[in-house]
């Protein structure tokens, strides 16, 4: 739940944002303290964002609206009714709550850029519908909020009180956001910003993922809205939901660094310090000065450093911090490790059974009265021309496509057969697989891939490394744990999605060509692998163009040829079937024996 | 209370003026799907675009005395310039990138022209003075401006001709292509980065041209592109993003409700009509009426 | 470490600028809160002229009680900023008091401010009633209130517009509309109070977005209510709107009244030509009124010509001079920077009405509010804003318009 304190890089980091609080009170300026409490809370703001738009990648453009609702909610509450803003601040919290659920859950299914503009809308709505209802809001004019000095109304005469509060607010958002970093839950959210497919393919609820890193970041940003207003007392639409500054948020977060969690702090206290004391410089130039060197800044930041300064400095930030000296306490690794697979208790019966699928893409009958059937313990592999649909199968049979009839049913641990229809479903079934075109989350390491298939099962970090590190032998990539995954061979590659599907703990497995492209030494040690998979208990169903791969493994082979199963058998049947080669080859090589 | 006369009399004319005003925000339009649908970058600068042209009308007919509608193929040349170049140095480096890196690009760079407006013009309105386009027109009881009814039929005539453009051309062709699938096109020999030029400048031309044809009836002032932007996107999302017949008939769409809910409901109220119907669209259908794409690609 | 450094290195160039700042101790430092920058620039600076005349004036003849005044500017664009450069004014600069600031919010904003660090604020040219409607004790205001310009628009009806077109005001329809901003919304507001207090009928009263592109449906809306009068509290771009598509929809009031923002500004009134002869419009004193009600105007305008090479671009200016003049002559009457001792001579100051350059009085009320501050009804003739009412400051009569 915290931050281990022993370790450097947390100390200097905490050490650093204590410089906000100790830098005022040393100056004495209430200057400086307007400075640094402005500080605090663009950092927090900018940190709340990056919950969704750095971590989960979802670009909210109207983030202010839930500062609004803040600060209006507060304002309101203690201007109208009396009630102390400490109170205000979490009903305005559950308002905004409701309203990113709102917007998130309908738009945050879709790709594209329907989440931004959804945000933009719901601002500008916002805003004119304050205006409107001028008459208990106070309209365009603004609300003042009643001048009561004291800790229940947020409001002191000390400049020092207010910066505690703002200081307050950033560590408690700074903290939230470094829980959602370091738990499970980030790691969904950085894989489904990645490759949203494969996450779904390791029982990941995207959708569902997406929603909630916006309802957090609502929230979050909304506790900052309702204390904004009461260090300002005065709330007005125009600038409570303001376009600019839902813009400046994101900015100051790109600028240090989206996906981190020191990221939008830094990128505040560069950008904001100086840009307030430029601003009394820069108007000296004439009107418009400061906001075109703000827009340069944007398109600069965005085409130099996309990463921001975190993520183009912080490496060598990290070796320096790292050198300091830490009390690195030993983490007990928990020895019980999660069962393995019982043996096939039920070896021989079927597992998963796919029964009359159909699917059409437009005029091309793709998959055309397929049934299929896979047993515990068999490796069953699928062959077929190119094109002939076995990868369109795959997605049947793994939740991704849809079939227009037939149905999919897998057999559970407790022996109930269930009809999963989405990819997540299929996977907390017991169906895991890989993609033909490999998807490794390219910014995480080897270990933490393959973690992310563990944590379908537990939402233990320890736990999830311990299943993480036994799979990495199964697949024989045990020396690689610590690398980039992007920094794999594609025989390396491949493998990875293999114990990313393993580490959920399958009792099926959709091998897609997995052999393809690998060179012949890594054949032979991929094989080794399968067959260790299959003695380990889990059923195999693999697609390959490799011949002899396919004869060597398979227990049985079924033929797919233009959507339809051409032929189903043993393996040295199957391939010296005149209908096979001919469906390979053509008519003239029927009678050209396989070797 | 209204006689009936009057009040279907009224309900014809609001209908005639939120048709004129589709017209006006259809020809802005174009340009933004066009380039969302080919290049799929949600661009925000597009207001600034027509900020820019507007400026540029107004100094050419300031000092050259030269009418708007003449000076609008220049100065949508200048545009297309300025959009090709925006795409070739600032979103080209980024293509790769995520895509909401892009958008904070564009983002970069509306703010900074319009502050750049700012710096130069001042935050003063001007407006060209000119005369023809400006007349009124009586048809029956109905009243129009002459420009209007002339931005009208631009539009239309702009959108079909774009639309041949995208059926009958190769060019037009490649285009449609990289909007169904990037990779794809490329594969079948489309030059993917020179076709985003291409697409973006001639989204901003079209933008140069609307400039052109509103500086007849609308002052320009740094702001002015935000008062369309916003509108336009939803106008965009609304016809189906890249889809032209979509970006010409969510225009007349929107056109009508902002008139009718102007009066109907109220002024300061209409714009709350327009985006809650904006969400609605994108819970409902978000591909929109027309959409290319599907909503999840 | 590097993010270390370089958080220290950026502190450390923050207080580096703070620090050079020059003071001499026998300076008297004010404040000028203003909007220099953002969409309120050109009125903002404006009234910044205002009181630089004043003080300049005031230099040359002798300062404050010997000791030379220095205008400290500081640019605040909405409440944020304002309470940011509120702050840098009290503690940094270590101003006596402030002058502001034009623009409500910045107002509003800024002297929560103030009046918490114990500073004086005059405010010169804001218009929201809430600024001394507070219960503030050191914030004092010398111009009209947005209730002034209602009550003065709707007073001009009964005593101007209705006489000059021959009818009894009382059957005279009205509209209300204005642009849905701080300032529409308080002027609307005040005007629909004021008409319903005098009996007069009021047919629509409508806001609208001040980022409209369109309003036709407006314009149709007032039109067929039947409106002879239209109020309008407006900017720039919403005035040449519902001009242009009034006169499209061939819609024709008997007579516009604006509160002035776009109705008083000469480019609007060059780009609309005939169809501004005859527009009434009710703002703060301009620099036509009749120099005989109003003693200093002249050479106001003069030594406004003078510095800036133009003539006054607005009303602004003028009252900003009037108010920070007679600021200064308290500050110099209560002879000291304590905010009581100030507060108390502002209360105590008297001055009859025609006694400046607005032709204002000043009379302070408990909550700071000048209650001798006026606007006048001025009417738009030949292409020239000029003024017809009240009768001792009119430079014209009134005439009807096309």
């Amino acid at each position: 739940m915290l931050p281990n304190f022993n370790n450097p890089r947390v100390y200097v980091s905490l050490l650093s944002l204590l410089i906000l609080l100790a830098l005022p009170l040393a100056v004495q300026s209430p200057f400086v303290y307007h400075l640094a409490i402005q500080v605090c809370v663009f950092a927090g703001l900018a940190a709340a964002w990056n919950i969704v738009g750095g971590f989960a990648g979802q670009l909210s453009l109207g983030h202010a609206v839930f500062y609004g609702i803040g600060s209006y909610t507060a304002g309101l509450l203690v201007a109208k009714f009396g009630i102390s803003p400490w109170i205000g601040m979490f009903v305005g919290a559950a308002l905004s709550m409701v309203a990113a659920t709102i917007i998130a859950y309908p738009t945050l299914r879709l790709r594209g850029p329907f989440f931004s503009l959804a945000t933009i809308a719901f601002l500008e709505v916002a805003r004119l519908l304050v205006i409107y209802m001028g008459s208990w809001t106070g309209g365009s004019a603004g609300l003042n909020v009643p001048l009561q000095i004291g800790l229940p109304w947020m409001i002191f005469r000390e400049k020092s009180a207010y910066l505690f509060v703002a200081f307050g607010f950033l560590v408690v958002t700074l903290w939230v956001s470094w829980l959602v970093r370091h738990s499970r839950f980030g790691f969904y959210l950085i894989a489904v910003r990645e490759r949203e497919d494969a996450a779904r393919a390791v029982g990941v609820n995207a959708v569902r993922v997406k929603i909630a890193a916006a309802v957090i970041s609502a929230a979050l940003t909304s506790f900052i809205g309702s204390f904004h207003a009461m260090y300002l007392t005065f709330v007005e639409p125009s600038a409570a939901f303001s376009l600019e500054m839902s813009i400046q948020i994101a900015m100051f977060a790109l600028i240090g660094g989206l996906g981190t969690v020191a990221g939008p702090v830094i990128g505040t206290v560069m950008v904001l310090p100086v840009a307030e004391l430029a601003r009394g410089w820069l108007s000296a130039f004439g009107n418009g000065t400061h906001g075109f060197v703000y827009g340069m800044l944007l398109v600069v930041t965005v085409l130099f450093i996309p990463r921001g300064l975190v993520g183009h400095l912080g490496k060598s930030a990290q070796r320096l911090i790292d050198r300091l000296p830490s009390r690195r306490t030993d983490v007990k690794t928990n020895t019980t490790l999660a069962q393995k697979t019982s043996p096939a208790r039920h070896q021989g019966k079927p597992v998963l059974k796919a029964e009359g699928l159909y699917k059409r893409f437009g005029g091309l009958q793709a998959t055309n009265d397929v049934s299929i059937t896979l047993h515990a313990g068999e490796i069953l592999g699928v062959i077929g021309p190119n094109g002939a649909g076995k990868t369109t199968v795959f997605n049947q049979l793994s939740g991704f496509i849809r079939p227009d009839q037939g149905t999919v049913s897998v057999l559970t641990e407790d022996g109930q057969w269930i009809t999963p229809t989405s990819p997540e479903t299929f996977a907390r079934a017991g169906v895991g697989r890989t993609f033909q075109v490999v998807q490794p989350f390219a910014g995480l390491s080897v270990m933490e891939n393959i973690m992310l298939g563990a944590f379908m099962h537990t939402s233990d970090k320890a736990q999830a490394k311990a299943i993480a590190i036994e799979v990495a032998e199964i697949t024989d990539l045990t020396t690689l744990l610590d690398t980039e995954a992007r920094g794999l061979t594609v025989g390396g590659m491949k493998r990875l999605e293999v114990a990313r599907a393993l580490a959920t703990r399958p009792r099926v497995l959709l091998l897609d060509e997995v052999l393809a492209g690998l060179n012949p030494s890594d054949v032979v040690r991929a094989i080794e692998m399968i067959r260790r998979i299959r003695d380990a208990g889990v059923s195999v169903l693999m697609i390959e163009h490799l011949m002899q791969a396919t004869m060597a493994l398979s227990d049985r082979i079924i033929v797919i040829h233009l959507g339809r199963v051409l032929k189903e058998g043993q393996p040295a049947d199957v391939v010296n079937d005149p209908e096979v080669i001919q469906a390979y080859l053509g008519k003239g090589y029927v009678h050209a024996q396989a070797a | 209370m209204r006689s009936l006369g009057a009040t279907v009399s009224i309900f014809i004319q609001l209908l005639l003026n939120g048709l004129l005003l589709g017209g006006a925000y259809a020809i802005v339009s174009i340009g933004l799907t066009l380039i969302f649908g080919v290049v799929r970058v949600v661009n925000f600068a597009h207001g600034e675009f027509l900020m820019i042209g507007m400026y540029a009308v107004w100094l050419l007919a300031q000092h050259f005395g030269l009418h708007p509608y003449v000076s609008a193929l220049l100065v949508a040349l200048l545009l297309f310039v300025l959009g090709a170049s925006m795409q070739r140095f600032i979103i080209q480096p980024l293509l790769s990138a995520d895509p909401h890196i892009q958008v904070f690009a564009t983002i970069g760079v509306s703010t900074a022209l319009l502050n750049l407006a700012l710096m130069v013009f001042g935050a003063d309105v001007r407006k060209a003075d000119v005369v023809f386009g400006t007349e009124s027109l009586m048809v029956g009881p109905l009243t129009l401006v002459s420009g209007q009814l002339i931005t009208f039929v631009v539009a239309l005539v702009v959108a079909a001709g774009m639309h041949l453009f995208l059926q009958r051309t190769y060019t037009g062709r490649a285009f449609r292509a990289l909007a169904q699938n990037r990779m794809a096109a490329a594969l079948m020999g489309v030059n993917v980065n020179s076709t985003y030029v291409l697409a973006f400048g001639i989204g901003a031309g079209l933008v140069g041209l609307a400039s052109g044809l509103l500086a007849v009836q609308y002052p320009v002032f740094p702001t002015v592109g935000q008062y369309f932007v916003l509108t336009a996107f939803v106008i965009v999302v609304l016809g189906g993003m890249g889809s032209l017949p979509g970006a010409v008939i969510g225009s007349l769409f929107i056109g009508l409700i902002d008139s009718l809910a102007g009066f109907y409901i109220g002024p300061d109220l209409k714009e709350v009509v327009y985006f809650l119907i904006f969400l609605a669209i994108l819970i409902v259908r978000p591909t929109g009426l027309f959409g290319l794409g599907r909503g999840s690609e | 470490m590097i993010k270390n450094l370089k958080r220290i290195s950026a502190v450390l160039g923050c207080m580096t600028v703070i620090a050079i700042t020059p003071a001499k101790a026998q300076d008297i430092k004010l404040g000028a809160l203003f909007p220099f920058s953002g969409g309120l620039a050109l009125l903002g600076d404006e009234s910044y002229r205002g009181v630089k005349i004043a003080v300049d004036e005031r230099n040359a003849a002798g300062g404050i009680n010997g000791k030379k005044i220095v205008l400290i500017k500081a640019d605040a664009v909405d409440a944020n900023q304002a309470v940011g450069e509120a702050r840098r004014l009290t503690s940094v600069e270590g101003v006596t008091a402030i002058f502001g600031s034009f623009a409500s919010g910045v107002s509003s904003a800024a002297t929560q401010v103030t009046e918490l660090a114990g500073v004086p604020y005059f405010e010169l040219g804001a218009v929201a009633d809430t600024i001394t409607g507070r219960g503030l004790k050191y914030v004092f205001r010398s111009n009209s209130t947005a209730k002034n310009f209602a009550d003065r628009s709707i007073e001009s009806i009964i005593k101007v517009v209705a006489p000059t077109l021959k009818v009894d005001p009382k059957t005279l329809k009205l509209a209300i509309i204005y642009e849905d901003g701080p300032y529409g919304t308080l002027v609307g507001g005040f005007q629909k109070e004021e008409a319903k207090r005098l009996g007069l009928t009021v047919v629509e009263s409508q806001a609208y977005s001040g980022k409209s592109v369109d309003l036709s449906s407006l314009v149709l809306r007032v039109k067929s209510a039947g409106a002879d009068i239209v109020l309008q509290t407006s900017y720039q771009n919403d005035t040449l709107l519902f001009f242009r598509q009034s006169a499209t929809a061939g819609y024709k009031p008997r007579a516009f009244i604006g509160a002035g923002g776009g109705y008083s500004l000469n480019d609007i009134a060059q780009t609309l030509g005939a169809a501004i002869e005859g527009v009434y419009d009710v703002d703060f004193p301009q620099i036509t009124m009749n120099a005989a009600g109003a003693p200093g105007l002249k050479e106001f305008v003069a030594a406004y010509q003078k510095q800036f090479g133009i003539q006054p671009r607005s009303g602004h200016s003028l009252v900003n001079y009037v108010g920070a003049k007679a600021f200064l002559d308290i500050l110099a009457k209560a002879n000291s920077t304590d905010k009581d001792k100030i507060r108390q001579t502002v209360l105590a100051y008297r001055q009859p009405v025609g006694s400046n350059a607005a032709a204002w009085g000043f009379h302070f009320g408990e909550n700071g509010q000048n209650q001798l501050a006026s606007t006048n009804l001025m009417q738009w003739q030949h292409g020239k804003l000029v003024t017809v009412y009240p009768e001792s400051v009119a430079s014209a009569k009134p005439i009807v318009g096309n």
